[in-house]
């Protein structure tokens, strides 16, 4: 739900993802991270929400 | 008083050349709201309103106002403050804004400590008032001794009367304008102030809402503890900060540090609201104004009454925001007025 | 009867016979086209209670004010409203037994600042009436008619039910409930821009954003005792208004009330930079549907809340 709220609101699809990955699940959390990891670097700097203080 | 003329249709001109020279600031229509930003020409003025739905008074007292980077070196803090202000035009604030704004004055420029932020922006901006041509059924500006056409405050006051805007000069600041744009501003006008008269004598007629400041004053001098602060006001009022955002005397602030990483950060004035329960909250959990009643009295002792003993100016001046956008309908004429009966029936 | 004459008697009657302490209603307010919450707490003064197309407010906000006082609290309710006390009631933020509900079937409200701008200033309100399409409205200084398709509330012209569906006491006749083709056809067209759109759309409205939190005060499930944007530790929001803050505050607030916001409009109304509120709220409403087939919370009373129970066909996109 939030996922989709926040696309709404103007974030890339992709930006923002949830994951259910237990403790024993070591194989699944590296994979998640490792794909995420390249999503965000081919989405490039988030530029939605930025704080603006100098 | 000195008086100019300047024709309706070199007003963009005029616009434009101050939005060059100086930082201008007007009103201006985002979708269905009337309020006051930093334009950059004419094409961007909105005059079609009778008052905007945010006070001018952002421009003197910003929403949030930076009031120092700090940076920890180590053994010492390094503050850089922003840069100073930037000399600045207002233009078509209505005269009951432009009231509130020396109501402010005397808050932030007291005898003792003075806000150099605030005082900045006084001294490097020109005021340019625009008159009211219409009431609206929320405006009540003449109980607090003010008007539709009223200068008090402005450095010129445009007033406008057919395809003229006839204009007063009230300060050396406001000559000085003029006469800098003096292609724009033609000598004389003297004949329109007639007609300037014939319409606030028009516009003074229009106000339907009737609001008697008798007795309230005294009323409220001598009670405290009012019965009537126990009734719907504090029922019904939901403690947003709506009434206090829009309106153009309140200048409550919070004061906080907002740390940006490695011992930098800045120290941010920003706008608070004493109707939010934790605007009195003290450290140790006791809080003076626990409750909606104690707040909802506040907010219209400080209007009514506090003001006017700080600092011997009105603390309202009948713009008419609060009425217009609260959402539970308090309204603070009809608070006058149920006041007043009370003084009376006392 | 008339519904005005109805409500008056009926709130009388119940305070008379101390079923209740306190009736919360609609009164005139200071404007022709308003009127203000009022809070009766003697037979004498049920004359204070009125009805029309004036009366957007929802009073099932005032429950919560009063779920320990001592004594019951009758509050009067359109369709929307009655939705909130569902909800209330489902979360156990007043018990049953303390509440009587008087629901007034509702034909739509009018937006006050659209007919303030036709009427005479200063003039008084006669009589209402509503005549189908349009309402009638009497001063005066003259009648006045208003078509609902221009001068009705926007959440109106898309109205669930304007029955009440929990009623102790129900006053005025039952009316049709409409139907929509594309209940959420705002919502659709938003979802189908690209995401640059997207965000400069809600980019510009909350760039205007006050955070004077009228919206979240108002709005009827909000309960916490103590909201996370009142937190100065951990300070979640400062008191900035930048876009940054402000967007964390809608997204938030949105998803805090998601699964229990009925849908009534009100933040949508209140706020006093016209930022259309009820857009992002109502896409989760669409979500609900699409993702859990949830009808609007408090829609029916005892509906589990979507997002507070778990069921095993629940979708797991997250797995």
């Amino acid at each position: 739900m939030l996922k989709r709220l926040l696309e709404y609101v103007g974030f890339e699809p992709g930006r923002f993802q949830a994951r259910w990955i237990s403790g024993s699940e070591g194989a699944k959390f590296t994979t998640t991270i490792k794909d995420m990891t390249e999503k965000i670097k081919s989405l490039g700097p988030n530029k939605k929400m930025r704080d603006d203080i100098v | 008083m000195e008086a100019r003329v300047v024709n309706k249709g070199q007003l963009p001109e005029l616009l434009d050349k101050l939005a060059k020279d100086y930082d201008l600031i007007a009103p201006v229509q985002e979708e269905t709201v009337v309020l006051f930003r930093k334009i950059s020409g004419a094409k961007d003025v909105f005059l079609e309103y009778t008052n905007s739905d945010i006070s001018p008074k952002g421009c003197f007292l910003p929403q949030n106002e930076k009031t120092f980077n700090y940076t920890y070196t180590g053994d010492s803090i390094e503050i850089k403050k922003p840069e100073g202000a930037q000399k600045t035009v207002l233009f078509g604030a209505r005269p009951c804004d432009i009231k509130a704004i020396t109501t402010l004055d005397p808050v932030f420029e007291g005898e003792k400590f003075g806000d150099e932020y605030y005082s900045g922006k006084r001294e490097n901006t020109v005021i340019i008032g625009l008159s009211c041509t219409k009431v609206l059924s929320t405006c009540f500006c003449y109980a607090f001794e003010g008007g539709p056409c009223d200068g008090t405050g402005s450095d010129l006051l445009f007033t406008e009367i057919g395809d003229k805007y006839y204009v007063e000069v009230y300060t050396d600041k406001g000559k000085a304008l003029a006469d800098a744009y003096s292609q724009i501003f033609s000598k004389g006008g003297e004949q329109l102030a007639k007609d300037k008269e014939e319409l606030a004598k028009k516009l003074a007629g229009e106000f339907v809402r009737k609001v008697d400041l008798t007795g309230v004053k005294e009323l409220l001098d001598n009670n405290f503890e009012l019965p009537y602060w126990n009734g719907d006001d504090q029922k019904k009022c939901l403690g947003c900060g709506t009434c206090t955002y829009v309106c153009p005397t309140c200048h409550c602030f919070d004061i906080f540090d907002y740390p940006t990483g490695d011992f930098t950060g800045a120290r941010l004035r920003c706008w608070d609201s004493c109707m939010y329960p934790e605007y009195t909250l003290m450290a140790g959990g006791h809080n003076p104004r626990p409750t909606r009643k104690e707040r909802v009295r506040n907010r219209f002792m400080h209007k009514l009454k506090y003001h006017l003993d700080r600092y011997n100016m009105v603390g309202c001046v009948g713009c008419g925001r609060c009425v217009r956008k609260c959402p539970v309908n308090i309204d603070i004429t009809k608070i006058i007025n149920d006041l007043k009966e009370v003084a009376q029936n006392a | 009867m008339d519904v005005i004459q109805q409500l008056r008697e009926q709130a009388k009657k119940l305070l008379e016979e101390k079923k209740v302490d306190l009736v919360i209603g609609f009164g005139q307010g200071t404007e022709l086209a308003r009127t203000t919450p009022v809070f009766i707490d003697s037979p004498e003064g049920v004359s204070a209670l009125t009805w029309g197309p004036f009366c957007a407010n929802n009073l099932a906000k005032y429950l919560t004010d009063y779920k320990n006082a001592e004594g019951n609290v009758a509050v009067v309710v359109k369709g929307c409203d009655a939705r909130s006390v569902i909800r209330l009631l489902d979360d156990n933020q007043i018990s049953r037994d303390k509440v009587v509900v008087i629901g007034v079937p509702c034909p739509g409200q009018l937006e006050w600042q659209k007919v303030a701008a036709e009427v005479k200033p200063g003039a008084s309100l006669k009589e209402t009436a509503d005549n189908g399409e349009s309402f009638s409205v009497k001063t005066d200084a003259g009648d006045y008619s208003f078509n609902k398709k221009d001068y009705m509330l926007h959440r109106c012209l898309v109205c669930e039910n304007p029955n009440p569906v929990i009623a102790d006491i129900t006053i005025g006749k039952e009316l049709p409930v409409k139907t929509y083709e594309e209940r959420f056809a705002e919502v659709s067209e938003l979802e189908q821009k690209s995401t640059e759109d997207k965000s400069a759309y809600w980019d510009k409205q909350f760039s205007r954003c006050l955070r004077c939190y009228a919206c979240r005060n108002v709005c009827s499930v909000c309960t916490c005792q103590i909201c996370v944007f009142d937190q100065m530790l951990p300070m979640w929001v400062s008191k900035r208004t930048n876009l940054s803050e402000n967007t964390m505050f809608h997204i938030t607030r949105a998803f805090h009330v998601a699964g229990r916001c009925v849908d009534c409009g009100e933040c949508d109304r209140v706020c006093p930079m016209d930022i259309p509120l009820r857009k992002l709220n109502q896409k989760i409403h669409k979500d609900l549907g699409d993702l859990f087939d949830s009808p609007t919370p408090g829609s029916k009373p005892g509906i589990p809340s979507a997002l507070g129970e778990f069921s095993p066909g629940d979708p797991e996109e997250f797995m």
